[in-house]
């Protein structure tokens, strides 16, 4: 059948005829035209073609088809085979989620391309965290894509498969007679329910404790146990009371840094700056006492440097002068504690007193001072109180107790390194507990001390849900399927109690049953869709708790404190911006942030008074080749070793400061440095002490450098850079006297007379860009501005910004498009530039001599101090675009000063110009020298997964800079035209807008009359950096306002 | 032929100077072995030229990350080292053309090493623009040539641009300059090669001259025009590089006292590396009889007054930084900027240099001393060198925003690249001093008879006897002398 069929090509070829026959033989079928083509001599003379052309054809031919022969670098795109549904390249997909690490909670949105999460932002729509968020979470990010993290569990240290964990633990469980779970403090509820469920099953068969035991114990690295069983003993509530301090007329923090570390800072941060905008009816006042300068105490409006052993003291100082009846111990503050007690006085029911410590007898003292005040119920509720820091010190003591008695058969450690924080005691503990398993990420201290390691999901990966505070829900949904061969914690522990059901679903139910219920929607389907979308839902609150009693002991309580005494030279451990309690240790991102008040970089160090470091002899100069002395620091009976000295102007006199969190041994890269001070941290009857008596032993170390981005620290009265104000010259309402215009001195009739610096244009009158079309430009009030830094790290994810490490960072080549100067006052400054009265001070005569300008130089003792963000000003008469030989930087006509990476040769001239130095030159090929392996994070595949596929990455020898995030600008302008309307105001935002946690950024177009940056520019407060250098910058800030009397300003602060 | 006055000190010295002595010893390093301490020089200068060249391949195969620049300071030793050799190629010019136009015959001694290093330094000076660049493989962007992308064109507002151009006209004039003044001379060399290969290389070089009267007419005439078209351009150039720092808004770079500042600092510069180089030509050459003190003397002079105009410039920009009130401007000039701050050591270096160091010129019997010349104008190299450095580093080193404020640090690679340019300078300065005719031997020999100092001494009886053309009935020529005829039968 196969061969039956016969085909023809017409029918010649049927019929066989000798025409076809003939044909058939040949190639052609029909005669060449040979004759005609190349027969006529003449013609082809006539031919353009002649025989050198031929050669010069021939010739370019071989080397074209040599060229083309060459091997062009392949770049391979796989397409999708299968489009996922809700996934179109090139556009982002946002998701609703929940971040929290036992230490910082935030409700989050995670930004997402073709399936990668990039960038995460604040979730607005939480009336908690109103969409703050800090450095370290915007951060998380680098984290899901490191290379050091578990690629699948372990089993003593060898790689091992989730079924044989599954097998042998199960085994080992079921043997287990006591099992004990120590976990971060659970804001989870199916979390907190599984958990609970798998380690307290045996509890009540066993009938061997109370109803209320647990074998679950919450540890938080950092303890805020003092609070919870000061809590428990003055209104009997074992929990940490949620704050508004939006309400707060009057703050007064005894070293706690709530902007910073303290508590639940995300939640208070919003609200604090709110209630500081001096064009509000009231401005909260700001009162610290503390050792260290913290961010919070940086933005303070009176700070008052004490030691740690002094803050009980202070707290029942107030506590008498707000009308307590204790026996307040003396101090040498009795002014300070007057005028702080003045203040809460006079705003009864609308104040906030907090303190940092973790004795309960102080925070007693500051509830009965909060009590005496009646701010329960109005600015701080029990009731509705946060569940993020649970932990309880005498709890985690027991189990090391039972652990070390073998009473502890199986330990299962859940997102926290209590080897790392707790050291040797808990390690050798720890030794003694026949199974041990930690849930990890990457490899730390505890999981090498474990025998099973459970390689858990990140938070990107993994399914969650929280009650932060008690009422307040959110949820937190993976953004990516999991890169490695792990397991999220809770799937284990259903797994292990033989639950099938997956965490996603416990979640579900949990939700339905408990709080779905109080929505009052009438579909679970509708409710979970829309919680899931939003992120967040808030269960109507309970009414807050009427007036309650104050059970505390105070006197006992202020006894305790009487009998405190501190040592010649205290200690205060703390938290920086950066790591936090240790969670950001090992991100390149955080370690390269510069610290907010030092400006150092990759580590820790000690922080002491400068003064006394000339005392002692120390080097108090920053700098690339100024080499810092080092020291062992030794409390009690634990040394840290081999740590910089530092000087930190407001430091109290007879303190230091030193971070905690650093000092990671275990699965960090190498770059990655600082010293680990967790064992500095006392373990006392009171609970842990973070407090106490440090002794100093020099190290000999002649060339050990930091890597500072900010080496010169005081303004130098140059006030046209910032500009501050206090609040009463503010309310008088004379724009000449808080904010006056930039002048300059001209001549007229023999007089020198000050001119607007607008009459000495030379690029004729107008901006080109002044209201045609958009203007893009910011206004950032320096008002809100605290300095976290928050915006840093955020521009670094959205803009792709190298990470170039600690040598690069000392040798002041960071990359950082956008920074925050810190500037601290000089004595000087005190008396005459806070009241913009600079020039009636005595000492402002010494402008422009030598011993003038040295008189500046140095901070004051307790300086105030400023943050400001700085960025490219997107000037309209640019110095950097006149320069560039090659016109690689120009103007755009949305007002944007533009790079064309491209075209740039790097000649650096730009940057030179610039006068606000925010060009930064790409000196090494960052992505792929080997001086960057270690650390940037861009120089592995895994690592490239978070570039901003909107950015490019910037090649060697060009500059670069911000660029208002321009790609937004684009997308949005696009997003606008399909929708056929205008752009609306707030609809873009750029990365650094997006992540400040205060507002004090607002991106917008200025030439758009109604927008918020348009407010902003037309404030009385507006005045544009270094203006009468005549740069037209678009970028808007606003004087800073302290709450202080301009007469009193110089008292309050200066060292006396 | 006129004598000049007797009472004028003679250019030339020697009872025993003649045409064919001149040509002898102007000719010896080309027409001999080279002699041991050339050799050891060569090597010197090969060595650090090979190990500058080293450290620009590293640089330009790492990144300008090896310098040691940061985010404040774009620029530090690159530029500095860059306006450092552009003020040293600026004495040639000056002696050859503004001297020729003033006709100031003592030029004639000097002229052309002066500007061979004028050259010279001018090609290391165009090292470093292109080699600070990000991106040198782009550096041809710089020229306004058409291209593929469209509109795409320089800026011409940029005064790096400026640059551009007014360096390459500068050295392609000086180039043209020199090399025609070069022409007549190596023709003397052809003429004398015995060796082949070296006749046919001067041949080459000396395209063809034959030295009749209407070459000699025309070389006069096109010197003239060329020294015409150099001389605005020894004002322009550093006038025009001054701009790079003039117009731009760091408080103290934005001045406008900086063209005329710069180009005397130039000349000021270029005059103290011209003594410098030829006090040790003129000794191992032994030449001394040609480019004598009195040529120091009159060196040492130009060194005076624009040392003076560079002092008064300094001056200028104090008074201004304090005059103006500018909190930024007065910080740099009367604060830790300058006298007390980090920079103080270089500030005062260039001080002590610059200010103090050309003072002692003014004593006769100092500037008429060989040896303490030498010292002064090494003296004021450094200082030069110093005052570039100041003005560039300190001033970038503490602009508007103290946050910013940061302390520059050279690396091996800024030094490396400084020397290797030292070197490869030095090699070609070798290479002029063995193979080309290191003075104009020529134009020396039109005022042999006029201002040497042998004819100057002898009588008016014994000037005719020597030259028969003065005096016909003089029937045979002194024994020594082949001098009756024109000079180009001496070669």
């Amino acid at each position: 059948m196969a061969n039956s069929k016969k085909y023809w090509k017409g029918l010649e070829q049927l019929e066989e005829t000798a025409e076809f026959q003939e044909m058939s033989t040949k190639e052609f079928s029909e005669q060449l035209p040979v004759e005609e083509f190349l027969g006529d001599e003449d013609s082809l003379g006539d031919v353009g073609t002649t025989r050198r052309d031929f050669l010069k054809y021939l010739g370019f031919g071989v080397a074209a088809a040599s060229l083309a022969a060459c091997e062009t670098p392949v770049t391979k795109a796989i397409p999708y085979l299968n489009k996922p549904e809700e996934i179109t390249p090139g556009v982002a997909n946002y998701y609703a989620s929940t971040f929290y690490d036992g230490h910082d909670y935030a409700a989050i949105l995670v930004k997402t391309r073709e399936g990668r999460p990039i960038f995460i932002s604040g979730n607005t729509e939480s009336s908690l965290t109103k969409g703050a968020i800090n450095a370290r979470i915007n951060s998380s990010v680098l984290s899901l894509y490191d290379g050091n993290r578990l690629k699948a569990p372990m089993i003593s240290g060898e790689e091992a498969t989730w079924a044989s964990i599954d097998n042998r633990l199960g085994k080992e469980l079921k043997a287990a007679k006591n099992i004990r779970v120590l976990t971060s403090s659970l804001i989870s509820p199916s979390a907190k329910k599984i958990i609970n469920d798998f380690a307290n099953a045996n509890l009540a068969t066993e009938g061997e404790e109370s109803a209320t035991a647990s074998n679950v114990v919450s540890y938080d690295a950092v303890s805020y146990s003092g609070i919870i069983e000061a809590n428990k003993e003055s209104f009997n509530k074992s929990v940490v009371p949620a704050y508004n301090f939006d309400k707060a007329k009057t703050i007064v923090s005894v070293g706690a840094d709530f902007m910073g570390n303290w508590l639940d800072t995300q939640m208070y941060i919003t609200d604090y700056a709110e209630a500081r905008k001096p064009e509000n009816d009231w401005m909260s006042k700001h009162f610290q006492f503390e050792a260290s300068m913290s961010l919070t105490g940086s933005n303070a409006d009176v700070r008052t440097p004490v030691k740690p052993s002094e803050y009980g003291a202070i707290l029942t100082g107030i506590l008498k002068a707000v009308g307590g009846n204790v026996n307040a111990v003396k101090t040498k503050y009795d002014h300070q504690i007057a005028d702080a007690a003045k203040a809460l006085k006079a705003s009864k029911g609308a104040s906030i007193v907090v303190s940092g410590s973790n004795d309960k007898n102080v925070q007693v003292i500051v509830n009965a001072i909060n009590n005496q005040l009646g701010n329960y119920g109005t600015t701080i509720d029990l009731e509705n109180h946060s569940n993020t820091k649970q932990g309880s010190d005498a709890a985690v003591m027991s189990l090391i107790k039972d652990m070390n008695a073998g009473k502890v058969d199986a330990l299962l450690i859940n997102g926290v390194d209590p080897v790392f924080t707790m050291g040797d005691a808990f390690k050798k503990a720890l030794a003694k507990v026949k199974t041990t398993v930690c849930f990890a990420t990457k490899m730390n201290e505890t999981t090498e001390a474990c025998k099973y390691v459970a390689a858990t999901n990140h938070q990107l990966e993994s399914w969650s849900d929280a009650e932060p505070v008690k009422g307040h829900y959110s949820l937190g949904q993976p953004t990516i399927s999991p890169l490695f061969d792990t397991r999220q914690a809770e799937d284990c522990f259903l797994k292990w109690s033989g639950n099938d059901k997956s965490f996603s679903d416990v979640i579900k139910d949990t939700w339905e049953t408990n709080v779905y219920p109080t929505s009052g929607a009438l579909m679970f389907t509708n409710f979970w869709n829309k919680a899931l979308h939003d992120g967040v839902f808030d269960a109507p609150s309970g009414a807050s708790s009427e007036a309650m009693s104050f059970t505390g002991n105070v006197s006992e309580a202020a006894a305790a404190i009487a009998k405190v005494k501190g040592g010649a030279l205290e200690i205060e451990l703390n938290q920086n911006m950066s790591v936090g309690a240790g969670s950001g240790a090992d991100n390149p991102w955080l370690q390269e942030m510069p610290d907010p008040m030092t400006k150092i970089t990759w580590e820790n160090y000690v922080t002491m008074n400068p003064a006394e470091m000339k005392e002692k002899g120390y080097n108090t100069q920053f700098g690339q080749r100024e080499a810092m002395n080092v020291v062992n620091v030794t409390v009690g009976k634990n040394t840290v070793e081999f740590l910089p000295v530092v000087p930190q102007p407001g430091q109290a006199r007879g303190t230091v400061g030193l971070a905690l969190g650093y000092g990671k041994r275990v699965g960090k890269q190498e770059e990655i440095s600082g010293r680990n001070a967790y064992p500095l941290v006392q373990a006392t009857k009171n609970g842990v002490s973070y407090y106490g008596d440090v002794t100093l032993t020099d190290v000999d170390a002649s060339d050990y450098y930091v890597a500072c981005t900010q080496v010169h620290q005081t303004i130098m009265g140059r006030d046209s850079i910032i500009r501050e104000t206090t609040l009463d010259v503010y309310k008088e309402g004379n724009k000449d006297e808080f904010n006056p215009s930039h002048t300059l001195i001209d001549h007229k009739d023999g007089e020198s007379v000050n001119v607007l610096t607008k009459e000495f244009n030379i690029w004729g009158k107008d901006q080109p860009v002044e209201n045609i079309g958009h203007r893009w430009g910011m206004s950032i009030d320096l008002n809100s501005c605290t300095g976290c830094s928050a915006c840093v790290t955020s521009c670094n994810s959205e803009n792709n910004i190298a990470v170039i490490g600690k040598d690069e960072v000392r040798r002041a080549r960071s990359m950082h498009w956008m920074r925050i100067d810190r500037y601290y006052a000089s004595e000087y400054q005190d008396a005459g530039d806070i009241a913009g009265t600079l020039a009636k001070t005595k000492e402002a005569e010494d402008v422009g001599t030598t011993f003038g300008y040295q008189h500046m130089e140095d901070p004051a003792d307790n300086p105030l101090v400023v943050h400001q963000p700085m960025m490219c000003q997107h000037c309209n008469h640019a110095g950097c675009e006149t320069v560039c030989p090659v016109a690689a930087t120009t103007h755009s006509n949305e007002g944007l000063n533009m790079m064309a990476y491209n075209r740039c040769i790097g000649t650096r001239y730009c940057a030179n110009n610039c006068a606000y130095k925010v060009r930064r030159f790409n000196w090494y090929n960052y992505i792929a020298y080997k001086k960057f392996t270690d650390f940037n994070p861009s120089q592995d595949d895994l690592g490239r997964m978070v570039l901003n596929p909107d950015v490019v990455v910037r090649s060697r020898g060009v500059m670069e800079k911000c660029s208002m995030c321009v790609q937004r600008i684009q997308e949005g302008k696009l997003d606008a035209k399909k929708a056929g309307a205008k752009v609306v105001d707030g609809a873009i935002q750029t990365a650094c807008s997006t992540a400040c946690p205060t507002n004090a950024i607002t991106f917008g177009d200025l030439n758009d009359t109604s927008s918020k940056v348009r407010a902003g520019m037309e404030s009385d407060r507006s005045y544009r950096v270094i203006e009468e250098k005549g740069q037209e910058p678009n970028i808007y800030y606003q004087t800073k306002v302290r709450n202080l009397a301009s007469s009193k300003v110089a008292k309050s602060h200066g060292h006396s | 032929m006129h004598k000049e006055a007797a009472i004028r000190e003679p250019l030339i010295l020697g009872d025993d100077v003649t045409y064919s002595k001149i040509t002898e010893d102007v000719l010896h390093a080309i027409e001999h072995e080279p002699t041991k301490l050339w050799k050891v020089l060569m090597t010197i200068a090969t060595i650090t030229a090979i190990w500058g060249v080293g450290c620009i391949l590293y640089l330009l195969g790492t990144g300008i990350g090896t310098w040691g620049l940061n985010n404040t300071m774009g620029w530090a030793w690159d530029i500095t080292n860059f306006v450092w050799w552009v003020g040293i190629g600026h004495a040639g010019t000056l002696i050859s053309a503004v001297l020729l136009l003033f006709r100031q015959k003592w030029r004639m001694a000097i002229n052309r090493p002066a500007e061979a290093m004028t050259i010279f330094a001018v090609f290391m000076a165009g090292t470093f623009p292109m080699i600070h660049m990000g991106r040198v493989w782009m550096a041809y962007w710089v020229f306004p040539l058409p291209n593929q992308f469209g509109s795409l064109w320089v800026n011409f507002n940029s005064p790096l641009l400026w640059d551009v151009f007014a360096i390459s006209t500068y050295i392609s004039v000086s180039l043209v300059f020199w090399y025609i003044g070069l022409i007549p001379d190596f023709a003397t060399v052809r003429d004398r090669a015995s060796r082949p290969v070296q006749k046919l290389m001067y041949s080459l070089m000396s395209f063809g001259w034959t030295g009749n009267a209407k070459a000699w007419q025309r070389f006069e005439e096109v010197s003239l025009v060329l020294a015409g078209l150099a001389t605005p351009l020894v004002f322009s150039v550093h006038s025009i590089v001054s701009m790079d720092f003039a117009t731009s808004v760091v408080p103290g770079w934005h001045s406008t006292i900086f063209p005329p500042y710069f180009v005397a600092g130039a000349v000021f510069s270029g005059f103290a590396m011209v003594q410098t180089l030829m006090l040790i030509a003129r000794k191992a050459m032994k030449l001394e009889y040609i480019i004598t003190v009195k040529h120091i003397e009159y060196m040492n002079i130009v060194i005076i007054v624009t040392g003076g105009i560079v002092g008064v410039a300094y001056c200028t920009e104090f008074f201004i930084g304090w005059y103006t009130g500018v909190q930024y401007e007065s910080y740099v000039y009367m604060s830790a900027g300058a006298a007390t701050g980090p920079y103080a050591w270089a500030f005062w270096s260039l001080i002590f240099c610059n200010f103090i160091n050309p003072a002692f010129l003014w004593f006769k019997k100092i500037r008429t001393s060989l040896t303490a010349t030498f010292i002064i104008a090494l003296i004021i190299n450094i200082g030069m060198w110093f005052e570039r450095f100041d003005i560039i580093v300190t001033c970038l080193s503490r602009d508007y925003l103290p946050s910013t404020w940061r302390m520059f640090f050279p690396t091996w690679v800024d030094l490396g690249v400084f020397i290797g340019t030292l070197g490869i300078f030095s090699i070609f300065y070798l290479m002029f001093l063995k193979y080309f005719p290191v003075l104009a031997l020529n134009e020396v020999k039109t005022i042999l008879k006029s201002s040497g100092e042998r004819y100057k001494n002898m009588s008016d009886e014994e000037f005719k006897q020597l030259h028969p053309v003065f005096k016909k009935d003089i029937k045979s020529a002194p024994a020594g002398s082949k001098s009756e005829s024109d000079n180009n039968e001496e070669k």
